[in-house]
């Protein structure tokens, strides 16, 4: 890949030889695994960082610390916390109390262009891409320290016009990795969703961050790109750069996380392994006990997921027995307001009239 | 008969300082809502902010030329800055808001009786111009263009106003195609993307601000140089037309706002003229006091039907306009 | 938004302000200062201007002597004051347009002026006219003022320029408590006034998203029908009241159907919405001019003092109006908490597409808000058409001060409109006893600004979701 900026350069070839090696097999833990285990190297630590919205506490995270050089997944039922978590360690929601620091500097208070040029870049969940500026400008906004930014220098294009130069064939070269470099003139609007949020990635990696903080990155992205996507996250740590996302697709979990997160209603409930995690009863409860707000398709996949790795047979049987307690599901696993409505209509059972009693 | 004298006039609208003026003073609008999303609805404010500065200095404080222009500027910045630090980090909406009070807090205060000896209350202003004048190369005599006489201060204020307005739209052409720019329309698209990638957006909101309302000064400036300044000539309806004048040409181009408010001085006087000889004929029923505000009813329905159904001007392509109607 | 990055910004705002505010004060003493151009004598002057102050609280009329009187135009500046038969007269340099002005606050107690004759008014003095009249005749206070503007005694000129002794020298306490209650009723009761157009515009806001650059209209429109309706069309006020409320109701449910109905339905997003309500004001503004004349409309009016209670003297009109703002606010409230369509209201007010998946009509529920809102921006109209008077621009001209009580109170919540109004209507009406009449919306433009400062979701507003 080659590379304008020279850094870049060093930093891939050396990093496929030497870093990635030595990071994937650094130990990440260097104590017994528990909900907000310190770390052998962290890069980002938050402290009792809690959020209220009136009454409801969207997060309230004890104590949790991100590996530095791995690809950590942030995992959770719907509602568990994770964007607005997202939304706290970037600076776009301010806390109700809390710490937190980004190698070594706290980030509390810090506006989020500020984190962002820390080399903390994240992308959101619901796509924010900018339709009104063609693909290429899109992924030229996300370049840092950019001469023709600045208001004098910008009248003057032979100040920055080689600059934006380098920029462009940078933001070629990451389009046409994300397969994207045949759309660089269009408008962002003209774009399907899956391929925003390619862009939003894309554009994060502009600016050649420390730690990526990715928000369902594959939401709504298909299979076979799905899987050159991994392929380039397992690259960026490759790189040297530290990955964090959030993802319901436990198959990618699986394949590419070294180390998941769970939140539940707020709370880090468990951290581990991504195999061993699967099989923590706290991660089971809190998808399980909660599984009418997940997505259920992901539910049954889990469970060829679970079976492909040779997780613990308990968990599989949990899964089943979940599966199993409603005939709709294996039957139509995938539609759940079919199940939905099902359950509405199932003559005298007890879920009708008492549904908690049914779901626990 | 029917006295169609006007017809010929109103081609001189096409140059006229007024059509400067609000050329200028569009093209800020375009920086601050066509470009950068910011719903400024006082620009008028920004207009008679600058206008007072320069006047007052002129003639008040004896600055030379180039002072009182250097203050306009002075004035028109921290207005933006007054107007911006409390509004930019919130809802789009609270701009439109203190904008459009503040821009009428100027007019009313400064036609205070306390503040007449500064202001010249709700005379105005006379005089700024000597400076101005006092510089005109053009020997002193009448030139004609078309049917209207013009003296060699009134070519003189329309060569300088021309050359400004030539200036300023390749200022704001070069602004929105260089980096600074994308950041702007960037934001204008969603500014929380842009502050992810480590922008600071409230300074370039801030920063756009500024520059939209200094056009706005200049463009008052020039306006004041021919006549004089009156301080209800910078209400509401001043910003309600450069809004039409935008739409009309287009609020993403730099064009646009040139050409718009030469077409909308055109069509005004046209419609004034129109009404005023149809209503001496009896043959609409207007009396000489009805037929002045029958242009504002023009530009106000003008100004709705432009925004839903042609929202990216006469020459814009439809999905270059950033609200889809 | 972000409290904590934003700390160091309000620092350099407050700055700022003050800056602003000693700019002000600046501009302000030169003017006073300035008050010092030597008079010219009437008798050797070519122009003069005659200056009468008389007391007519009971008629035959008294002369009012030593009210300071300021004459100023074109470079020249006069202080002086009338003499012992209440009169004074001025030679003016030039023939020209002067603004006379006198110090209303040096008028003994119980007097003022009738709304129709300012304190401040322009004099023309054409070549050779010699004593052109300016005359002031004072009524009793009360007969003054159940007419009076907001910004009645607003006029009351700085008392650092008066040269003269005030006849009523009483203590400056006793003064200031003379001035300050009355000003806090008839505040109160403008932003009673002021809150039922407030209301209209949060619930549009609230229901729809749009802010209504358009509803000072509906405000101008209550106070044009209640003028057809006393003057043109003589029937008794209330009947012409009702009738203003009912066809404001009707022109908001109009209005709704025939241009914001369709372009909901068009789809056409809040921006452009925003800009067809300015087009819209712009066009019924002169419209209305077209059809009602450039000059202001006085209602018939009713002088006697309904209640007083120390120096607050509340006509009949005023009261009333009070009385029915506070019935038609209790009534709003009522119907909002305690009625299926207003749960409806509040429930499509919180969140839009949740009371749409939950069954709630909510084209329906709009609708009433655009009815209701026009009604109570009718009835609001109405009543500020007695509380002062009512011309073509008159909704606009109080739009300011209707979005600064709504952005205060907290854009798009209902009591916060109201509580915004109530002190907005306070504020202009205080600090008119210091300020100039033409600033009295500076004060509400500062509170606001400040508000956004501090707390920009306003009084009782919610911060905005983030994410
Ligand atoms: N701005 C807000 N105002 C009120 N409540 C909020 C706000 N943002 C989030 N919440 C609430 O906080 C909780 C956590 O929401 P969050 O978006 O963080 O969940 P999440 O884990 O990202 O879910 P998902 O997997 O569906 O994206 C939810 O109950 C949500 O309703
Ligand atoms: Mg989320």
């Amino acid at each position: 890949m080659p590379d304008p900026t020279p850094e870049t350069t060093d930093s891939e070839t050396t990093g496929t030889v030497s870093t990635g090696t030595v990071t994937d097999a650094s130990p990440i833990v260097a104590e017994p695994i528990r909900p907000g285990v310190p770390k052998v190297d962290p890069i980002l630590i938050a402290d009792g960082v809690v959020r209220h919205f009136g009454g409801n506490v969207a997060v309230d995270v004890a104590h949790v610390e991100v590996p530095r050089g791995k690809i950590t997944a942030l995992i959770g039922p719907n509602g568990a916390g994770k964007t607005t978590f997202f939304n706290l360690l970037t600076g776009f929601d301010k806390p109700n109390s809390g710490a937190w620091t980004f190698q070594g500097h706290s980030l509390a208070g810090v506006p989020p262009h500020k984190v962002a040029r820390r080399g903390m870049v994240r992308t959101f969940q619901l796509t924010k891409s900018l339709g009104l500026l063609s693909v290429l400008e899109n992924m030229r906004l996300g370049a840092t320290k950019q001469l023709g930014e600045r208001f004098i220098p910008s009248l003057m294009p032979f100040l920055w016009s080689a600059q934006e130069k380098a920029i462009t064939e940078k933001a070629m070269e990451l389009l046409a990795r994300f397969k994207l470099d045949a759309k660089a003139d269009d408008y962002a609007a003209s774009l399907s969703g899956g391929q925003r949020k390619l862009l939003e990635m894309a554009r994060a990696l502009m600016s050649d961050p420390t730690l990526v903080m990715l928000d369902e990155p594959m939401a709504g992205v298909n299979p076979a790109l799905t899987q050159s996507l991994l392929g380039h996250i397992l690259n960026l740590k490759r790189e040297g750069m530290t990955v964090l996302f959030v993802e319901h697709d436990m198959h990618m979990v699986q394949t590419i996380a070294d180390w998941v997160i769970v939140m539940a209603e707020g709370k880090v409930v468990a951290e581990g392994y991504p195999r061993e995690v699967m099989g923590d009863p706290a991660v089971i409860d809190a998808y399980l006990g909660a599984h009418h707000d997940t997505d259920l398709g992901t539910l049954t996949g889990q469970l060829a997921v679970a079976e492909e790795v040779g997780v613990s047979g308990d968990l599989i049987e949990q899964i089943e027995g979940e599966i199993e307690a409603e005939p709709n599901l294996a039957a139509e696993p995938a539609n759940e307001s079919a199940v939905e409505l099902e359950e509405e209509e199932a003559p005298g059972g007890a879920s009708v009239d008492e549904p908690e009693e049914g779901e626990k | 008969m029917l006295d169609w004298t006007f017809l010929p006039l109103t081609l001189n609208q096409i140059i006229s300082p007024q059509t400067i003026a609000y050329a200028l003073a569009a093209l800020g609008l375009t920086v601050h809502f066509g470009y950068s999303g910011l719903l400024n609805f006082g620009q008028a404010g920004f207009m008679s902010v600058g206008a007072y500065f320069f006047a007052i200095t002129a003639t008040r404080f004896g600055f030379p030329l180039w002072a009182s222009v250097l203050a306009a500027l002075v004035g028109s910045t921290a207005f933006a800055f007054l107007l911006g630090i409390p509004t930019l980090r919130l809802r789009a909406d609270y701009l439109s808001i203190v904008t459009i009070a503040a821009a009428e807090i100027i007019r009313y205060t400064v036609q205070t009786p306390n503040l007449t000896a500064l202001t010249g209350g709700s005379d105005g202003i006379n005089g700024s111009e000597a400076g101005f004048e006092a510089i005109n190369p053009i020997p002193d005599r009448v030139y004609k263009i078309g049917v209207q006489p013009y003296t060699n201060d009134d070519l003189w204020v329309i060569i300088v106003g021309w050359v400004l307005v030539g200036a300023a739209a390749l200022f704001v052409w070069q602004l929105m195609r260089s980096p600074w720019g994308r950041i702007v329309k960037g934001i204008r698209e969603d500014e929380d993307a842009v502050r992810a990638l480590g922008k600071n957006v409230y300074s370039f909101k801030m920063q756009a601000l500024i520059i939209g309302g200094v056009l706005g000064t200049l463009g008052a400036i020039i306006n004041i140089l021919p006549t004089s300044l009156q301080p209800d000539n910078y209400g509401t309806q001043t910003t309600f037309f450069l809004w039409t004048i935008m739409l009309l040409g287009g609020a993403t181009t730099v064009l646009g706002p040139i050409i718009g408010a030469i077409i909308f001085w055109v069509v005004l006087s046209l419609s004034d003229g129109f009404i005023a000889v149809l209503s001496t004929a009896n043959i609409v029923p207007l009396s000489q006091v009805q037929q002045g505000p029958v242009r504002f009813i023009i530009v106000g329905v003008a100004l709705m039907l432009l925004v839903v159904f042609r929202p990216q001007g006469i020459f814009g392509k439809k999905k270059e306009a950033y609200f889809s109607a | 938004m972000h409290a904590t990055r934003q700390r160091p910004f309000p620092r350099a705002a407050a700055l700022l302000a003050a800056a602003f505010a000693a700019a002000l004060a600046l501009a302000l003493t030169p003017a006073a200062a300035h008050a010092a151009t030597t008079p010219i004598d009437p008798s050797t002057a070519k122009e003069s201007i005659l200056v009468r102050t008389l007391d007519n609280s009971s008629p035959p009329a008294k002369p009012l002597p030593n009210i300071p009187v300021e004459i100023s135009g074109d470079g020249y500046d006069v202080t002086t004051a009338t003499d012992a038969k209440g009169q004074i007269e001025v030679g003016v340099p030039e023939p020209g347009d002067y603004t006379v002005t006198i110090d209303t606050s040096k008028v003994p107690s119980g007097l003022a002026l009738p709304p129709a004759l300012k304190a401040s008014r322009t004099v023309t003095v054409d070549t050779g006219n010699k004593q052109v009249l300016a005359n002031y005749i004072f009524v009793s206070a009360s007969a003054a003022q159940q007419s009076s503007r907001p910004s009645s005694g607003a006029t009351s000129g700085p008392s650092s320029s008066s040269t003269s002794e005030s006849p009523s020298s009483s203590s400056s306490g006793s003064k200031f408590s003379r001035q300050i209650w009355p000003s806090i009723v008839t505040g109160l009761v403008f932003g009673l006034l002021l809150a039922l157009a407030s209301i209209g515009v949060s619930l549009i806001y609230g229901t729809t998203g749009l802010n209504n650059f358009a509803h000072g209209e509906l405000v101008t429109f209550g106070g044009l029908m209640a003028y057809t309706f006393t003057r043109l069309v003589p029937l008794p006020g209330p009947v012409a009241i009702l009738i203003a409320l009912v066809l404001g109701g009707v022109m908001g449910y109009v209005q709704d159907l025939a241009i914001w109905r369709p372009l909901r339905r068009k789809r056409v997003a809040l921006i452009p919405l925003m800009i067809v309500s300015i087009g819209l004001s712009l066009a019924l503004r002169y419209l209305f001019q077209i059809i009602y004349g450039p000059g202001s409309l006085v209602m018939p009016q009713d002088s006697s003092a309904a209640l007083s209670i120390g120096p607050v003297h509340l006509t009949g009109a005023n009261l009333w109006a009070a009385i029915i703002c506070i019935v038609a606010l209790l009534l709003v409230a009522f119907l909002l908490t305690r009625t299926n369509i207003g749960k409806a209201t509040r429930a499509v007010s919180d969140n839009r597409a949740l009371a749409a998946a939950s069954g709630i009509d909510v084209e329906r529920v709009i609708r009433i808000v655009w009815t209701a809102g026009g009604a109570l921006a009718g009835l609001g109209g109405a009543l500020l058409a007695y509380y002062q008077t009512v011309q073509w621009n008159s909704g606009s001209l109080i739009l300011l001060a209707i979005f600064a009580a709504v952005t205060l109170g907290g854009l798009g919540t209902t009591y916060g409109a109201l509580v915004g109004s109530l002190v907005i209507g306070l504020f202009i009406n205080v600090s008119a006893i210091w300020l100039p009449a033409n600033l009295k919306f500076v004060a509400a433009l500062i509170v606001m600004i400040v508000i956004l400062l501090v707390r920009p979701q306003g009084i009782l507003g919610k911060r905005d979701r983030i994410g």
